[in-house]
């Protein structure tokens, strides 16, 4: 056989293997009672608006606050970790490597309950303080990583040239580095983002009210209360529509950067 | 060629495959025991029969630990569990002539009844109150304990009943019977948190994230009684019973089995040792 035969066939044995495999998900499944269990349209039309004007607010909020203070808590470490103090930078990467090592339901869980039992004092802001402190800590050690990255990857002739030019190292490093970083790290910010949203399924762990759910926890309540498996579809395919648009925008901003340079 | 005969032959299975597979995509709301003869279960041995289980010979329970003292890890047994519901559900699996084995599913997919339907056990006892709502997912035995609501509070925080939690937090468990209780007769402006997990109810309140906790009277005694930061400063009496509970369809001949156990072991006196062994205040 010519190689270019054994190449139509090899082709044609995928595409059968594919069908094959289609075949035997569409025959073998139950659909009635998928549709009966995952798809109930009355059900999921109850969810609205609340889901969208309540709990998809509130899952955004908390992604929000964690990427909010996660970010600012980041620049802190990543400076850190260049710093030329030996303690700072000890610190610091004592820090991004417990809390990258470290589940983030058990962060947050230490947040909420061990942080009080220890000091005595509560994070403040109920739901949105814990998830801004304990989501966010568990943020800033990956984003860390990600900033000082950026940094390294400015050319070292920018910061010569600042220093030749007679700026301070600290004004050096905010008017010209900086700057410069954020622009190569920001896809992998908007990625890190996209983490922080599905990661706020966790924060159901620390108690939660009726009003201060977010998505995934709603759709477990409803769950339950309804007896059918609908809602958690519903929340699914919401974090869905909240997430793509930012993996797209991802891709984009990734190859405008790629361009720019 | 050679391989276009093999992609025929590929090609013919698949023919095969699909007409042989379109029989087969049931529904899974199968009756397990379906075997018609449902009546009596006389004690020891053969009983097995009248019913199937997941596991050949053995009864497979859901329960949610830690729930002292109904369900929590056995401290001399590592991976085992014990507690009220658990010894009661041995003494009846005993004299069902099966085995016990326990699983720790959690409150949600037991009241949903997800955990039985989908084959983790044949029966959960969980402490799990008997509702109206409830029995509408899933099937009941009858009632073997009954259930009072109560408040449990720091000893050194003021409050002495719900109505003094207005304006603070309130700790239930997801899905309960307390959390309505909660929703009902708390204070409005009373914040109601709800925690998946019974453990996390009393961290709460340790951490001061709430100001008290509401549930079953039995836990937060256990809890006071073992802890002397916190007591139990109200009850609140209701016509609660926990029951066992099945799945709605096809378990029929399981929870006739259980329900004539449960009356076996009231009336030779095993149902009130389980007791003493666990409430020895006769609380």
């Amino acid at each position: 056989m010519t190689p270019r035969q054994r190449q139509r066939a090899i082709r044609a044995t995928l595409y059968v293997a594919l069908l094959a495999a289609v075949l035997a998900v569409v025959l073998f499944a139950d659909w009635a009672s998928i549709q009966r269990n995952f798809f109930r349209l009355e059900i999921a039309s109850e969810m609205f608006p609340e889901v969208l004007t309540r709990f998809a607010v509130n899952t955004l909020v908390y992604t929000l606050a964690a990427f909010v203070f996660g970010l600012a808590l980041a620049l802190v470490l990543a400076l850190m970790r260049l710093s030329p103090v030996g303690p700072y930078r000890w610190i610091a990467t004592a820090y991004v490597e417990f809390f990258r090592s470290v589940p983030a339901l058990v962060t947050i869980l230490l947040v909420n309950f061990g942080v009080p039992l220890a000091f005595g004092r509560r994070v403040p802001g109920g739901l949105f303080g814990i998830a801004a402190v304990g989501l966010g800590m568990v943020g800033a050690a990956y984003m860390a990583e990600t900033i000082r990255a950026g940094i390294e990857a400015v050319p070292r002739g920018q910061m010569e040239a600042a220093r030749s030019l007679g700026m301070r190292p600290s004004q050096a490093m905010f008017s010209i580095i900086l700057p410069q970083a954020f622009r190569i790290i920001i896809p992998p910010l908007t990625n890190e983002f996209v983490l922080l949203i599905k990661d706020t399924s966790l924060l159901f762990v620390v108690g939660t009210t009726p009003l201060t759910r977010e998505l995934t926890k709603l759709g477990r309540d409803t769950m339950q209360s309804m007896g059918n498996a609908t809602p958690m579809v519903v929340a699914a395919f919401i974090y869905l529509v909240i997430t793509l648009p930012l993996t797209f925008l991802v891709r984009r901003l990734e190859k405008r950067g790629a361009r720019g340079r | 060629m050679k391989l276009n005969r093999l992609i025929a032959l590929l090609a013919v299975l698949t023919l095969v495959l699909a007409a042989c597979g379109g029989g087969d995509g049931e529904a899974t709301d199968t009756t397990d025991g379906a075997e018609p003869d449902t009546t009596e279960t006389n004690g020891d041995g053969g009983a097995a029969a009248d019913f199937e289980t997941i596991s050949e010979g053995v009864l497979t329970v859901c329960t949610d630990a830690p729930y002292p003292p109904m369900e929590y890890e056995d401290p001399d047994n590592p991976g085992e569990y014990t507690g009220f519901d658990i010894e009661l559900m041995r003494a009846i699996a005993t004299n069902l002539g099966l085995e016990l084995a326990v699983v720790n599913v959690g409150f949600d997919p037991i009241t949903s009844g997800l955990a039985m339907e989908s084959g983790d056990c044949d029966i959960a006892a969980a402490s799990i109150t008997i509702t109206p709502e409830r029995a509408e997912n899933i099937a009941f035995t009858d009632g073997y304990f009954s259930g009072d609501q109560s408040l449990l509070v720091l000893v050194d925080s003021g409050i002495g009943a719900l109505e003094d939690l207005a304006g603070q937090s309130l700790a239930v468990q997801t899905g309960t019977t307390g959390e309505i209780y909660a929703q009902e007769n708390a204070p409005e402006d009373t914040e109601i948190v709800s925690f998946e997990n019974p453990g996390d109810l009393f961290l709460a309140l340790e951490s001061s994230q709430v100001q008290g906790v509401l549930q079953d009277l039995v836990p937060n005694q256990d809890y006071a009684n073992n802890n002397e930061s916190a007591a139990v400063v109200a009850t609140y009496p209701t016509d609660e019973e926990y029951g066992f509970a099945a799945k709605k369809e096809g378990s029929e001949a399981l929870i006739e089995a259980v329900n004539a156990q449960l009356a076996a072991l009231r009336e030779d006196g095993t149902y009130d040792s389980i007791y003493e062994q666990f409430f020895p205040m006769g609380g």
